[in-house]
């Protein structure tokens, strides 16, 4: 059934977006571009030293890899969609979901798909592999394992944070700025949250669960992940997700009780 | 013309007053992307043992303060406004008014502008606090950092219209604008100092306006500029107003046009 | 046999927050919000009967869309009993919401980009429906709203009548039992507000679904509502058969008369009443209703009358007269 709506909604948001062919062209420009950014920020910090904080370039690589990654993600379900969620609350339009037979939170996560940005998808998955290649170490089956869970919960917890962070939209009027402080925020994912002063780090890994998301998984797959970190991700992505249900929750009631 | 601009004050005061936890996420996000860098320089300066290409932990810092000044003077968010009301059809409604759309744009960048100093100055004591700059000011860098700036925050403003109006070619540019920003990224001096670009890098965004609205305006300020080449410098900056302000009207009336023919 | 709608004492309260105008007050705002209560609908009962087809009126802001809101479960009363189907409709229990439908004018869920026929094929799933009666009711809708040669094209191509028919057609492929359509109407021309009409009591007629209507078109209710539901500042102030509406709520009647030798002006006639309108040698005039016998006869015998008409004021003008009225009119 859920697998059948998502389905269903990523045709109907293809079809959307088919009408707008010339963004595909400026998708691939827009990822290349943002690829180019990536390496480029790795040329010129390695042009000048052979290893940030104890990461090799490789390395840092597969960090640009997970960012794009996760930022593809990020850009091709979760914001298309909640940001949506946040308009809907706005214009009233959220009426229309709830009217329906179906889990109101399931609906509106999967409502909208940025479709082109699943280039993103696909060239963080690349990055991903070139930088395994070049480390010319030998990455077992439990590192890739560990490394795909840790993505699993990285994602978990990214999109829990972001629907918390649309649920305000149930309360507050103008929160799209809300929105523009995760996007900065992220960008500090291009690089090993290890890299940043000690309060920006743990900023990062609990008020903004980048660590999570991208340094965690990269991590994993390096094989550098302490076990009490990946034990603490996967307890969080758990805990995070109950907790977003519940402001959601929470958000909805007040939004059928105050609502005009 | 200043009754207007009056009037406009008022408005958009009101507006933003209105949302005062905006305005705070604001400042949190302007705080991130200059410590991000300095983060990542620092970490490089470190493990060379103290400097890069002779700029030391403290001119990374001085250097990062200064763009988060910078880079709230002239940064432009109409990019966005503007791409919305295209996309939207909503640009009639400035249409139909009796003033040119732009003075609603410029009034609002300088309320916004000032306001928000009052969370950067604060913001920048703080980064000044937990990273310690070399910080050796003259009055003169300070004096020839007025023009620059102006004209930057002038370069900034019209570069987003330019951007912004665009999406009358392209149906939907939010691609088009971050184009724009990721180029401001690497071209304006965000990512790294200019000097510490490779030479094919630095040679681009010396063609490029990007390096006149952010790397040259910190320079000027912390002194890095002889005052000869400042001045070089601003006349530079000025050449490149006086081409983005055709650039734009010549836009603006192509889209006009194009949207009574197209209507929204 | 227990109604369909059943609403008892319904009640919701807002809470607004004031303002003035001018930067002072913003300021102000910072610091201070005052908050007021806002009773948008007040304890207001009526049951609907299966297969009816109820009109609610009531001037901008009396409360009819909030009153809906409740009755499809997006908000939730404040106090007071609104039952649809025997179910209680906050709760918002599968069951319920795939038997029942909100068309609301001026919003839209269909996707904007895409044709409609794709929406539909995405409610066909997001309401569970069978392939072969979703194909049927769709097939069939499609037949009698005249929707084959639009459903193709993507709805931001659509005028808004297209647009308005295929949202109609998108709200009912569930077949609900209850229909609650608020101003479905809105802001479309003649022709288009009569298909819809016209559609609605065949829908009505052909499923027997119960259909609980706003309408700011008095055609709207005249054509389809027999009963109608009135509420005014948030309270109920008649629930009855719409022909009723005049003779319980109009002081006046309106006396038309053709005259044989029409008068240069109306001056003459200011004895009798107040007059509404004359032309051609006819006049129109408002006259109380207990003195509506005493001026005929008095006009007949002063005035050589081709023909006398008289009529209860338009439905029109009901209305506007009681929504004019303050506050505590009594029903």
């Amino acid at each position: 059934m859920f697998f059948r709506l998502i389905g269903l909604s990523l045709k109907v948001n293809a079809l959307s977006e088919l009408e707008y062919r010339a963004n595909f062209f400026l998708q691939i420009i827009q990822s290349a571009l943002s690829l180019v950014i990536g390496i480029g920020g790795i040329a010129i910090i390695f042009g000048h030293t052979d290893s940030l904080n104890g990461w090799s370039a490789n390395q840092l690589l597969i960090v640009i890899g997970v960012y794009t990654l996760i930022g593809g993600v990020i850009s091709f379900i979760i914001r298309p969609s909640l940001g949506e969620l946040m308009q809907a609350v706005r214009a009233g339009t959220l009426d229309f979901t709830l009217l329906k037979p179906q889990d109101a939170q399931f609906m509106v996560s999967i409502k909208k798909f940025a479709i082109w940005q699943i280039l993103d998808i696909v060239l963080g998955l690349g990055i991903i592999t070139i930088g395994v290649i070049q480390t010319a170490t030998t990455i077992g089956i439990g590192q890739i394992f560990t490394f795909l869970l840790m993505l699993l919960a990285g994602g978990i917890i990214i999109y829990s944070f972001w629907l918390m962070l649309a649920s305000t939209a149930f309360w507050l009027i103008k929160v799209d700025n809300i929105l523009f402080i995760f996007e900065s925020m992220y960008e500090a994912g291009r690089y090993p949250v290890t890299i940043y002063p000690t309060w920006l780090q743990f900023v990062l890994t609990f008020f903004v669960p980048i660590a999570f998301a991208i340094t965690v998984p990269a991590q994993a797959l390096i094989g550098q992940l302490p076990i009490e970190t990946g034990i603490l991700a996967l307890g969080i992505a758990i805990a995070i997700f109950i907790l977003s249900r519940l402001i959601w929750i929470w958000g909805l009631r007040h939004y059928s009780g105050a609502s005009a | 013309m200043i009754n207007i601009y009056k009037v406009l004050i008022r408005n958009e005061l009101l507006v933003e007053l209105q949302y005062p936890l905006a305005l705070a996420i604001w400042m949190l996000e302007k705080l991130l992307e200059p410590i991000i860098y300095l983060a990542v320089w620092t970490s490089v300066a470190v493990s060379q043992g103290g400097d890069v290409n002779g700029l030391t932990v403290a001119d990374f810092a001085a250097y990062y303060i200064a763009l988060l000044l910078v880079g709230h003077l002239t940064q432009n968010w109409h990019i966005w406004t503007i791409e919305w009301y295209v996309r939207e059809g909503q640009l009639s409604k400035y249409l139909v008014r009796p003033i040119h759309p732009i003075h609603e744009s410029i009034t609002n960048d300088w309320i916004y502008k000032l306001l928000m100093m009052v969370v950067i100055l604060p913001a920048m004591f703080l980064l000044a606090w937990l990273f310690s700059p070399s910080l050796q000011f003259d009055f003169g860098a300070i004096l020839r950092f007025i023009p620059a700036i102006c004209l930057a925050g002038a370069l900034g403003f019209l570069g987003g219209w330019v951007v912004g109006l665009s999406a009358f070619w392209t149906t939907r540019n939010g691609t088009l604008v971050q184009m724009y920003f990721l180029m401001m990224l690497f071209f304006s001096g965000r990512i790294a100092p200019l000097e510490l670009l490779p030479d094919f890098m630095r040679q681009i965004a010396f063609i490029l306006p990007f390096r006149w609205i952010i790397s040259f305006p910190i320079e000027v300020l912390l002194g890095w500029v002889a005052p000869q080449d400042a001045m070089v410098g601003i006349g530079i900056q000025f050449a490149w107003v006086v081409a983005l302000i055709l650039l734009a009207i010549a836009i603006w009336q192509m889209s006009v046009r194009r949207y009574s023919a197209v209507g929204g | 046999m227990t109604p369909i709608v059943h609403v008892e004492k319904l009640s919701k309260t807002y809470s607004v927050t004031d303002r003035e105008g001018g930067l002072k007050a913003a300021l102000k705002n910072l610091i201070n919000r005052k908050k007021r209560d806002v009773k948008a609908v007040n304890e207001v009962s009526f049951d609907i009967e299966a297969g009816e087809i109820v009109g609610f009126l009531g001037p901008n802001g009396a409360g009819k869309t909030t009153t809906l809101k409740m009755l499809s479960g997006l908000l939730h009363p404040t106090a007071g009993v609104g039952q649809v189907l025997g179910f209680t409709p906050y709760k918002r229990e599968r069951a319920y919401l795939s038997q029942m439908t909100l068309v609301m004018g001026q919003r839209n869920q269909l996707i904007w980009d895409i044709p409609a026929t794709d929406s539909f094929d995405l409610n066909r799933v997001v309401y569970r429906l069978n392939p072969d009666d979703f194909k049927r009711t769709r097939d069939e809708l499609v037949d009698l709203l005249e929707l084959a040669p639009i459903i193709t094209k993507p709805v931001r191509n659509l005028s808004l009548g297209e647009r308005m028919k295929c949202e109609i057609a998108a709200a009912l492929l569930h077949r609900p039992k209850v229909l609650f359509l608020d101003e479905p109407t809105l802001g479309l021309d003649v022709t288009s507000q009569r298909r819809i009409r016209a559609f609605i009591k065949d829908y009505n007629a052909k499923y027997g679904a119960t259909v609980l209507l706003t309408s700011h078109y008095m055609a709207d209710i005249e054509a389809l509502c027999k009963r109608v539901i009135i509420i005014h500042h948030g309270k109920l102030i008649f629930d009855g058969e719409l022909s009723q509406l005049a003779h319980q709520f109009s002081a006046d009647k309106t006396i038309s008369a053709t005259l044989e030798n029409p008068p240069e002006n109306t001056d003459a006639f200011k004895v009798y009443g107040e007059v509404l309108g004359y032309e051609d040698g006819q006049i129109r005039l408002k006259i109380p209703k207990q003195n509506t016998s005493a001026m005929i006869s008095k006009l007949l015998s002063e005035w050589s009358v081709l023909d006398v008409s008289i009529q209860e004021p338009p439905i029109e003008d009901v209305i506007e007269h009681i929504f004019a009225s303050p506050k505590e009119t009594s029903a």
